[in-house]
């Protein structure tokens, strides 16, 4: 057979290719996975989406997983624990209310992880650093200068009076060595081992962006001591999975979903709930007629029963929303926010009193039917789909549709919506009540037409008296939750589980500028 | 050659797609091209510099032009996601789909053949029809739900495999012990994205062997007395084989996509998974970058059996 | 070449349990809102409910009901499984027909970008349209139904140019017919065979891919199918409600898909034996 003889080298090789091939797979995989032996004390935790960027300053992605990774190596002046701000690299500070400026007693016996000396320069440098490269969390015109006025003492001048200067300025930046980054001129490129070199009490010892896994090592002359847990590590464990690991003990610590907590209770796993700072809320276009009227955004509050959305979107796992947008479980919640609970007999009133007829089963004006058109991204479907349901039950015709994120953010920015559902954080600090009620951004109601809520929410951020801006901010849920330019729709139970062998705890007012994450590095430390 | 230029249109018909969808949706295309994480990354400056870069100002057959010298450069474009290039993103990741796809397409092609030739030895005999209806069924379940299954019940209920990933990380694992936490990693998608395909190349040996065991030359063997397995493997199945290797390269692209949902299932850190991972992000550059990698790497496998097929056999050239 | 499908098809089990299958899906699609005592999106504030008398497959994660979206899921994955698959057909017999018959530069072009299409690999090209369009129904028919004639196009010009040579033709052409009149009158129903079975793997290939496409979650969501189901349920798989939400769709999509092989796989072998590989491909 002739032929025979001339399909023999194509299949030899073939058959030899193809296993060559998968060695050469192999050993490439071998090659970049060899991992360390651990004897130590050693901490695993679940994230569902692994990889959150190389864990310093300008290389973290800008979410808060991001930020937590680098805060185990780069710390900043202060910090928080569960109840309060703590020292950090500061140790005390005092503020000057005639120069507008703060002074920070640093610590004497920090060191970097090469071994240089942590000093005054460096935080000096930092400010000034980001002048130049502002850090993406940061707001670099907050510090007009920074100046080391001795070896352990900086002075920060403040360009204006601001509220939660320690919160989202000195809790948020982390400092970075001058011998290092005075040669930076690209950080968003620094990726070598030098830009993970902080005073933080873990050093990265490898970090995979493929298989999104981070490995920490413990500091051994952190100036706080030795940090308890020797190793920490960070794996990518898909969403649906992290239960199973926890119960089998593959990790120690991960979030995990609601409907899941009882039985890992009972399972012996801790769970702790993490404070309401993040809520979904219904957009409303009050550029537009009818919605321009604060009657009808009323009695669209009236006609959404959000405890009922509650129980039925969130099966019960969060917390109807409040009209005045901060949580009733927050410190600065106005306990007289006017609620609008569930009436729809009230919606059809304010309706009728805007002279809309009810035919049939919808309102109607000139003999033109009411119709609103209500978009959201997928991830708001079930939420959505709610919205409609029940605005349609008191007469409102909704045209719902759900329509790719960035879509949704677009047309919400041209105003060109009716009604949208979209969600947010940073409900921790009153500050976030500016970016999203005023300040000129898709995510943001943009409403300006009421001067006094406007003079409000501008005051509440230069007033450093506590009591006075709590004044303030319960002025403005007032208005706010009168004027209804946004109707916070529910704020959700966020769970995290862990072993007990480290005592996780949620930070007040969220890790730095406001991260709900339980990770904080000081749980690790003692 | 009249395959070259049929690859030429197929190459060119994807990169103009690549090209044209971010430009052709409403609103600013540098945000389509890049997506939502270039929002906060993008300053005056930069957003200046990738203006020039993809010509944006320009006329469209300029912009393709620029688009196409970037490409040429080896630049798939940048995500802001990851922060990084993104054809570094996609090599870190192309071992591991190399290595699913490899071991299943290994795996269901010699299975398939071996199984192929059992059953159209004896073709109607119980075991050939039991083969068939069993094969038959099992292909017919999705992949994605092959694996779904595989998953829940030996990951999740019984715990004897690995929830996800491709290793243990920072096991401290070296040598033998490595090898076995992959293939244990391994073992559950490899088999889903196996028995999916399985079928595939036992239906094509099947056939084969039928028309085979006509020829002369088997009746032969058989009159010559030769024991029934060495007619069966060294004279009719040798003869079969052809047409199922060369099928398995045609199978390469269903697979490379077969892998894509399995990956998802089991979060094996492979292209699907960065697809999947870049759907759900909006991370534009890495999905462009991704699917004309893999497009492209299929085409490329099609055109070499293509060419080798053609060589091989030369009724192949007048049957066109 | 004339051939009896119907005879092949009663005489093969896996092809009568298709068609009884198949059958089955078609009524419980037609008359699913008559059959399900529930909208299959109206949800309830009764999530993650067990089965029982009200709820066969109980309810999923807002209390919608699992049986009736099961139910609706036959509609779209079948009605996306037979018009695409109809179109396709549609276009491949005009585009193969034409082509054989017409012969010379449009010959010629048409089937150098029929070759170059059958190489690149459908589903990527859909999912980078997807991810950027996010289809509604209507338009994934369109898409899938563009990229899913050219296999079926190139074995009826194939076909039709074997059949043009035959002697019916020829004699019918002397006679002074028109091509549309040979097209409609000789070729056509020559070809239904191949057609049919063009016809069958498109409705397989349809429904595979609208599955694969919502259990990606770039789907429209808020069309109820049965890869969305999947996909939704697949999030909550710590949970046991996988056993009734996610097994059963699934087995459906299964059940369809092996439905649809069957009647193929039939027709297929009571065809031309060469034709295989190219209805593979």
């Amino acid at each position: 057979m002739p032929q025979l003889k001339t399909r023999m080298p194509f299949r030899k090789t073939l058959f030899i290719i193809l296993p060559l091939a998968l060695v050469c797979c192999l050993l490439v995989i071998f090659y970049g996975g060899r991992g360390q032996p651990s004897e130590s004390t050693s901490y695993t935790i679940a994230d569902s989406m692994g990889d959150w960027g190389y864990p310093s300053p300008y290389t973290h992605y800008s979410r808060g997983p991001g930020y937590v990774r680098m805060s185990l190596i780069f710390e900043t002046l202060v910090w928080k624990d569960d109840s309060d701000f703590v020292p950090a690299l500061a140790k005390d500070w005092e503020y000057i209310e005639a120069e507008n400026a703060y002074i920070f007693e640093l610590h004497d016996d920090v060191t970097w992880h090469d071994g240089t000396n942590f000093t005054a320069e460096d935080v000096a440098f930092t400010f000034e650093y980001t002048k130049q490269h502002p850090y993406q969390w940061v707001d670099s015109s907050l510090v007009e200068s920074a100046e080391a006025t001795d070896e352990y003492t900086v002075k920060l001048y403040l360009s204006q009076p601001y509220a939660p200067f320690f919160q989202d300025v000195v809790g948020t930046q982390p400092i970075i060595p001058k011998h290092i980054w005075q040669y930076v001129t690209e950080p968003e490129k620094f990726t070598d081992a030098q830009a993970v070199i902080g005073t933080g009490p873990y050093t990265l010892a490898d970090y995979s962006q493929e298989h999104g896994t981070y490995l920490y090592n413990a500091y051994s002359d952190y100036y706080l001591g030795k940090p308890a847990v020797d190793e920490l590590k960070f794996v990518k464990i898909s969403e649906a999975m992290i239960p199973s690991a926890l119960e089998q003990g593959l990790v120690n610590a991960g979030d995990v979903p609601p409907e899941i907590v009882s039985e890992l209770e009972e399972a012996g796993l801790t769970i702790i709930t993490a404070p309401h700072a993040w809520n979904a809320k219904l957009m409303i276009n009050h550029q537009k007629e009818p919605l321009s009227s604060k009657q009808f955004r009323q009695a669209l509050a009236y006609a959404i029963d959000r405890e009922e959305l509650v129980q039925i979107t969130q099966r019960g796992h969060a917390l109807a929303g409040s009209p005045g947008m901060m949580p009733p479980t927050s410190d600065w919640y106005y306990p007289d926010t006017p609620q609008y609970e569930y009436d729809p007999a009230r919606a059809k009133q304010l309706l009728e009193g805007l002279n809309y007829t009810l035919e049939n089963d919808y309102f109607t004006k000139d003999g033109e039917e009411l119709e609103l058109e209500l978009i959201a991204a997928a991830e708001f479907e079930e939420v959505g789909q709610f919205v409609k349901d029940q605005l349609e039950a008191a007469g409102i015709k909704i045209d719902f549709s759900t329509l790719e994120a960035k879509t949704v953010d677009a047309k919400v920015e041209a105003w060109d919506f009716d009604l949208s559902i979209y969600g947010h954080g940073g409900l921790y600090e009153p500050s976030v009540l500016h970016k999203v009620i005023v300040e000129k951004s898709f995510n943001s109601a943009r409403y300006d037409s009421n001067q006094t809520l406007s003079q409000l929410l501008e005051a509440q951020l230069s007033e450093m008296d506590a009591e006075e801006r709590k004044e303030l901010v319960w002025q403005i849920q007032e208005i706010y939750a009168e004027d209804l330019p946004a109707l916070t729709l529910y704020y959700p139970h966020w769970y995290w589980a862990h072993d007990g062998s480290v005592s996780l705890y949620y930070t007040m007012d969220g890790m730095a500028s406001g991260i709900p994450i339980p990770l904080n590095r000081l749980a690790f430390v003692k | 050659m009249r395959n070259v230029i049929t690859y030429v249109i197929a190459f060119l018909f994807i990169l103009t797609l690549n090209f044209l969808l971010p430009r052709m949706l409403p609103g600013d295309p540098l945000m389509a091209i890049y997506g939502n994480e270039a929002l906060i990354a993008m300053t005056p400056e930069l957003k200046a510099h990738l203006v020039e870069r993809f010509a944006l100002d320009q006329p469209l057959w300029q912009q393709f032009g620029a688009y196409l010298l970037a490409l040429v450069q080896g630049d798939l474009g940048h995500s802001y996601y990851y922060n990084s290039p993104v054809s570094s993103i996609v090599l870190g990741r192309l071992p591991w789909t190399l290595l699913l796809v490899g071991t299943a397409l290994i795996i269901s092609t010699l299975s398939g053949i071996v199984l192929g030739i059992e059953s159209g030895w004896r073709r109607g005999s119980r075991r050939d029809k039991s083969l068939l209806t069993s094969l038959m069924a099992v292909s017919g379940f999705p992949d994605f739900f092959l694996g779904i299954l595989l998953l829940i019940g030996f990951s999740v209920t019984w715990k004897i495999f690995p929830l996800s990933g491709a290793i243990t990380p920072y096991s401290g694992l070296s040598g033998a012990a490595l090898v076995l936490d992959v293939l244990h990693h391994l073992f559950l998608p490899a088999t889903a994205l196996t028995l999916s395909y399985i079928g595939a190349s036992y239906l094509l040996t099947r056939n084969t062997m039928v028309t085979v065991l006509k020829n002369p030359y088997i009746l032969m063997a058989k009159a010559k007395g030769l024991p029934d397995r060495v007619v069966r493997y060294q004279h009719a199945g040798r003869n079969a084989l052809l047409p199922v290797i060369t099928q398995t390269g045609i199978q390469l692209g269903r697979m490379v996509t077969g892998a894509l949902f399995v990956e998802i299932v089991f979060a094996y850190p492979g292209l699907g998974y960065l697809t999947y991972e870049a759907l759900l992000a909006r991370d534009y550059p890495v999905l462009q970058g991704v699917l004309l990698i893999v497009a492209v790497s299929v085409l490329i496998a099609n055109f070499l059996v293509d060419l080798s097929y053609s060589k091989l056999d030369p009724r192949i050239r007048y049957a066109h | 070449m004339h051939i009896n499908p119907k005879q092949e098809i009663r005489h093969s089990k896996f092809a009568m349990f298709g068609i009884g299958m198949l059958l089955f899906l078609l009524i419980i699609a037609i008359f699913g809102p008559l059959l399900t005592p529930y909208q299959p999106n109206s949800q309830t504030p009764f999530a993650f409910e067990s089965p029982s008398f009200n709820h066969w497959l109980g309810t999923n994660h807002v209390g919608q009901d699992i049986l009736s979206q099961l139910i609706y899921g036959a509609r779209t994955s079948l009605l996306v499984g037979f018009l695409t698959a109809l179109l396709a057909t549609i276009l491949s017999a005009i585009i193969g027909t034409s082509t054989a018959l017409a012969g010379g530069l449009y010959d010629k072009i048409v089937m150098r970008i029929v070759d170059a299409f059958i190489v690149i690999p459908a589903i990527i090209v859909i999912i980078l349209v997807a991810a950027y369009l996010k289809p509604n129904l209507l338009v994934l028919i369109l898409l899938l139904a563009l990229l899913g004639w050219q296999g079926g196009a190139r074995t009826i010009r194939a076909q039709a140019l074997s059949l043009k040579e035959m002697g019916h033709i020829s004699a019918a052409r002397s006679f002074g017919a028109s091509n549309l009149y040979i097209i409609f009158r000789h070729i056509l129903p020559d070809l239904v065979p191949i057609l049919l079975m063009g016809f069958i793997y498109g409705v397989r290939r349809a429904v595979f891919m609208e599955a694969g496409l919502a259990f990606l979650g770039i789907a429209d969501p808020t069309t109820v199918s049965w890869g969305m189901m999947m996909h939704e349920a697949l999030d909550f798989c710590y949970l046991n409600v996988w056993r009734w939400w996610l097994i059963p769709p699934g087995v459906a999509l299964s059940l369809t898909i092996l439905s649809v092989t069957g009647i193929g796989h039939t027709l297929e072998g009571a065809l031309d034996p060469r034709l295989r590989r190219e209805a593979n491909a």
